[in-house]
């Protein structure tokens, strides 16, 4: 399940060393060389060791996941003892409500968002701090650390900078000289873009750092090559560093859009789904549907996630790896 | 090829297993409910351990009570915190298999719903400290279906109007509110002098509600509530809708603070405290809030209350998860029988030493409030009384109306698309908990 493990950011790492090292045009094994007999692989890769990492995925990921679609057809909820399979009515009273749609809509614009500005400021980010040098050593650090920081820890400190008698305003009624007071959180149209902002911010530094891996891929040859036919940067960078950044591209775009789909903590830890429910992600409302007891109704919202972030990854994923195809 | 048959075969396997287990691990045992023993309060309890859920507001509450009672009985009591949001974290907990020994609970029907009261909690009946609370109190709260679940240890919040005296003072009010016009009117007369009269917190968004629940005392003495209840009535109706939509003329008229879209539950307690604004609908957890601020003398001095509602002084109450404890079915005979005979303790010889550790009002006759408690406090207990339940006490499903009104202040809801949305969850919490009518 590829779409999956792009969206969990517990497996990005692993995705990370597959696209970053993935050469495709590796040299084709010679034809000489002989072909590993079966059984011989058998031994060195004996498939009992998969056998606990497949046990830690089966309790933990399918069995989970499994129980999302079983639960979603009953009336799991807090109020009796029983669970009764009720077929698809949770689906289609879900449908003819509006709230769902709407949080659907939040989502795919916030994960939109986050897609964009992730990867802007971690490709800038790259190209900035691509030398080696010491500064830029640290620099790269100091960008990773929010990475690394708890999510809601991100959220509150963002909260507190963000209100209207907050830091950023102090900052701005300092430079202005002029008393500002603007509710970054409490505009009904720009809030979001504010949030995105903040979540492109926490994971930036990881879009940078596998960007960074990206660009210390390309062979130095073809960099110079270029810089001898008397490219500019700009030229370098459009017609041949970007283009062979695609498997980094690749990585960075669908684990912040599917990602962000995924998106609660920062949100619920800035806006609560506010103002006017402008902001309020799928895993928002579902986080305050199971806490009226609607268990039932809050997996089957959960599925409706798992189902649409399924539908975007796999075109999205193939779109990308299209891209690839210069390598 | 056989490789792939081998793979479906074990999801097959796995698929089922997991379907066999699809139970709710929630469900406890729901055994008849036979006459509940109370233990004497000073039964020896060496080697018991008992654990209490606490919400990070109320997990100090019960220090005065848990020493007294370890001391009493060789019992050793745990208070653990739940972090907020307190309520669904328990649920959630509760609905995994997972039970304290006794929990800070809402003692009100809709949360006691939520709970499953009837499989997951011990039923209080003939709790031996019932009779000894002031008349109106006893029967007032912690009730669901004829049976008693929940203890009382607080008096129950009420919603009504906290108000600076000091700004009415300057203003030339002598007499307070007698009915809802009068209030309206007191607010429009404030608004001339340039006083802010009311103060809301929109971005905090749950204090939205008592606008509107404040309204609707006089019907919630009539049955409101059971006929909405009962799928007769909707919020839709004339009654709550015009109660929303009287709510958004007030705002609409300009008598609430201009920041109402962006401001908090601090912001709140801080103008009221200052003065920049005259008066807030709010609950006790306010006043627990001023009282954080400032000291008992400040607040005598500056702050008072008065219940509302449409035709008189009426308050609205509506009990909180600091006011009450539930005691949970877990299984193990002896520790049930411990739990309730701590809350006899805590109800009993212990009731004393907390209602003074706590400062608070006393719910018995036979034990005296201490004197430090503020006196808005012993108004709004004095209130309670004649007041009349709130939609949190007398519904069976809680809705998310302040989520509502709070997009209505901020501009995405109409008052109509308030009530409808109301109105929706509320029937889907119905038919969930399988009420007729839904």
């Amino acid at each position: 399940m590829p779409a999956l493990c792009v969206g969990t950011p517990f497996r990005k790492g692993t995705i990370m060393t597959a696209s970053i090292t993935s050469t495709r045009k590796e040299a084709p094994p010679q034809s000489t060389a002989p072909t590993p007999r079966p059984d011989r692989r058998h031994k060195d890769h004996p498939l009992w060791f998969l056998v606990p990492a497949l046990i830690v995925l089966v309790v933990f990921f399918f069995i989970p996941t499994v129980f999302n679609f079983v639960y979603a057809f009953t009336d799991w909820s807090s109020f009796k003892s029983a669970i009764n399979f009720i077929g698809t009515e949770n689906f289609v009273s879900l449908f003819s409500n509006g709230t769902l749609l709407n949080s659907l809509k939040v989502t795919l614009i916030y994960a939109v968002l986050v897609a964009i500005f992730q990867n802007l400021f971690g490709l800038i980010l790259a190209l900035l701090l691509e030398r080696d040098t010491k500064v830029n050593r640290a620099v790269r650090v100091a960008f990773f650390v929010p990475v690394i920081m708890s999510a809601l820890a991100v959220g509150y400190i963002f909260q507190a900078l963000l209100k209207p008698g907050g830091a950023l305003n102090g900052i701005l009624s300092f430079v202005s000289g002029s008393e500002v007071s603007i509710a970054w959180l409490g505009n009904t149209t720009w809030t979001i873009v504010v949030v995105a902002l903040v979540h492109a911010w926490k994971w930036m530094g990881l879009s940078m750092l596998i960007y960074l891996a990206g660009l210390k891929t390309i062979s130095e040859d073809v960099v110079e090559a270029a810089k001898i036919d008397g490219a500019s940067w700009w030229a370098t960078f459009r017609k041949i560093r970007f283009p062979l950044l695609a498997p980094a591209v690749t990585f960075n775009v669908a684990t912040a859009l599917l990602g962000s789909m995924n998106g609660f903590d920062i949100v619920q830890a800035t806006t609560e789904g506010g103002p006017g429910g402008t902001t309020e992600l799928l895993n928002i409302f579902i986080f305050r549907t199971f806490g009226q007891g609607l268990f039932a109704q809050a997996t089957t919202m959960s599925l409706v996630l798992f189902l649409t972030v399924m539908i975007l990854a796999f075109p999205l994923i193939s779109i990308l790896r299209k891209r690839e195809d210069v390598l | 090829m056989k490789k792939c048959i081998r793979a479906t075969a074990l999801v097959a396997a796995a698929t089922s297993l997991v379907l066999a287990g699809c139970s709710d691990p929630g469900a406890g045992s729901t055994a008849a409910e036979g006459p509940v023993e109370w233990p004497a309060q000073d039964t020896d309890l060496a080697g018991t351990t008992l654990t209490i859920w606490a919400a990070q507001n109320s997990n100090t509450v019960p220090e005065s009570v848990v020493a007294g009672f370890e001391e009493l009985t060789g019992a050793e009591v745990e208070v653990e915190t739940i972090p907020d949001p307190y309520e669904q974290g328990v649920q959630t907990k509760v609905a995994t298999g997972d039970k304290p020994d006794l929990a800070f609970w809402q003692p009100t029907a809709s949360q006691l719903t939520a709970l499953n009261a009837s499989t997951n909690l011990q039923p209080l009946n003939d709790a031996p400290w019932v009779e000894s609370l002031k008349p109106e109190l006893q029967d007032m709260t912690g009730i669901l279906e004829d049976t008693r679940y929940a203890a009382l240890i607080t008096t129950p919040a009420v919603e009504g109007v906290y108000y600076n005296k000091e700004v009415f003072e300057e203003a030339g009010i002598s007499e307070l509110p007698t009915d809802w016009d009068t209030f309206v009117e007191l607010g429009r007369e404030l608004k001339g002098q340039g006083v802010t009269p009311f103060y809301e917190m929109g971005a905090d968004r749950w204090a939205t509600q008592w606008w509107v629940q404040v309204q609707l005392a006089e019907a919630a003495k009539d049955g409101l509530w059971d006929r909405v209840n009962a799928g007769e009535e909707k919020f839709t109706d004339e009654t709550i809708q015009g109660a929303i939509d009287n709510y958004n003329g007030l705002i609409e008229e300009g008598l609430f603070n201009e920041d109402i879209k962006t401001a908090t539950f601090e912001d709140q307690g801080d103008a009221l405290l200052a003065g920049d604004a005259a008066m807030v609908v709010q609950v006790n957890s306010f006043f627990s809030q001023l009282q954080a601020k400032t000291d008992t003398a400040e607040l005598n001095e500056k702050i008072g209350f008065f219940p509302i509602g449409p035709g008189g002084n009426v308050g609205t109450f509506i009990p909180d998860q600091s006011n009450a404890l539930v005691a949970f079915k877990t299984g193990d005979a002896e520790k049930e029988a411990a739990s309730r005979q701590l809350l006899s303790y805590w109800m009993g010889e212990g009731y004393g030493d907390f209602v003074a550790a706590q400062s608070t009002v006393s719910l018995q006759d036979s034990v005296t409030t201490p004197e430090d408690v503020p006196e808005a406090l012993l108004s709004v207990s004095d209130s309670l009384g004649d007041s009349v339940p709130s939609m949190q006490a007398a519904a069976i499903a809680n809705p998310d109306l302040y989520i509502f009104l709070a997009d209505m202040i901020q501009g995405t809801k109409t008052p109509e698309e308030v009530a409808q949305a109301t109105q929706d969850q509320f029937a889907e919490l119905a038919r969930a908990q399988g009420a007729t009518g839904f």
